[in-house]
């Protein structure tokens, strides 16, 4: 029968509950599923908002020559498959999500 | 986000309130996300976590500067040109702003450091979580320097839209004038673009950042460091 090498498993063992003691000791990075607790979750304010499904878009420079938008009006800016799109942040506190397609690849902005 | 999984698109919805911030949902699974972080909390697809990429705030003379290629989706909601609210739905200036009581039922312990309604810039890599007030930003003459995981990183308010935000640069120290915020080297920010003494355009790079209240990013990251 093969012996077991107590003064290595010890060492082993003293590692292992060091390692553990840190990663306990660490908070959780983010909220994640072990923490997420769905009794605090509510559907309050479900279907308030309508979520912006974008199937066209304009140059920003048109917005503007079309006094649709000004040089002050603010805006969220994500970066896309084909190139930066902007959104009226006035819109999106209403929205809250949107969605979309760029050269076949998704994307999506929530805010 | 890219909300593709496995290959098919995924539509989202705010489907309700958690730790006082909206909740994802998507339509084919019902499971719930978290907003912030693209993870899935809920449901079949816990645990999977969505591409995050940065939202940037600006206004259309920024954004022109920064590409004038830019394109623009415009919804059917009303909106207020300039730099003001028609629903008063998210308004960071208003300091005096109160969560509302459905929204403070879903509050988990609150880290009681800041100030719930507290706004600030939250940052987050592998390794670092961090949020900078801006009242700390704007009390140290509205930038800073900090340094992450070995690198320079510059925090800014803005001078057009009062808005913080940060980018890996390496630098000590930024004056602002008027529009601009000069560097060092002479490199400036100006609408919100680098450009080199040349005047030409400088690509950054800037963490995964957020402009948000402290309660949500305080509960989002615990034990998050604050810069004060």
């Amino acid at each position: 029968m093969k012996q077991l090498d107590w003064s290595y498993s010890r060492e082993a063992l003293i590692a292992i509950f060091i390692v553990l003691l840190v990663s306990l000791s660490q908070p959780a990075f983010s909220v994640t599923p072990e923490t997420f607790d769905i009794n605090r979750y509510t559907t309050t304010g479900a279907g308030t908002f309508e979520t912006f499904y974008v199937d066209k878009t304009q140059t920003l420079r048109s917005a503007m020559a079309d006094d649709l938008v000004d040089d002050e009006t603010l805006l969220l800016v994500t970066s896309t498959a084909s190139g930066n799109l902007a959104l009226i942040r006035d819109q999106m506190s209403f929205h809250h999500i949107a969605q979309g397609s760029s050269n076949a690849l998704d994307w999506m902005v929530t805010f | 986000m890219v909300p593709t999984i496995e290959g098919k698109t995924y539509n989202f919805v705010n489907s309700g309130l958690y730790d006082g911030l909206f909740v994802l949902e998507d339509k084919e699974t019902r499971t719930l996300w978290s907003h912030m972080t693209g993870e899935g909390l809920y449901g079949p697809h816990a645990s999977y976590k969505m591409p995050v990429s940065n939202l940037l705030q600006m206004n259309v003379a920024q954004a022109m500067a920064m590409d004038s290629d830019m394109v623009i989706a415009i919804s059917d909601r009303p909106y207020k040109n300039g730099t003001g609210f028609t629903n008063g739905r998210w308004n960071p200036e208003n300091l005096d702003a109160k969560l509302m009581p459905a929204f403070v039922e879903t509050l988990g312990d609150e880290d009681e450091r800041l100030d719930r309604m507290a706004m600030g810039l939250g940052i987050w890599t592998d390794d670092t979580r961090r949020y900078y007030p801006t009242e700390t930003i704007r009390a140290r003459g509205k930038y800073l320097v900090d340094e992450i995981e070995g690198r320079k990183l510059l925090i800014v308010l803005d001078p057009l839209t009062s808005t913080p935000t940060a980018l890996y640069w390496n630098t000590d120290e930024a004056t602002i004038e008027g529009r601009d915020i000069l560097l060092d080297d002479g490199f400036k920010i100006s609408n919100g673009v680098l450009y080199d003494s040349e005047g030409e355009l400088v690509e950054v790079e800037r963490p995964q950042q957020l402009f948000t209240r402290w309660y949500g990013f305080a509960l989002t990251f615990p034990g998050s460091e604050i810069i004060e």
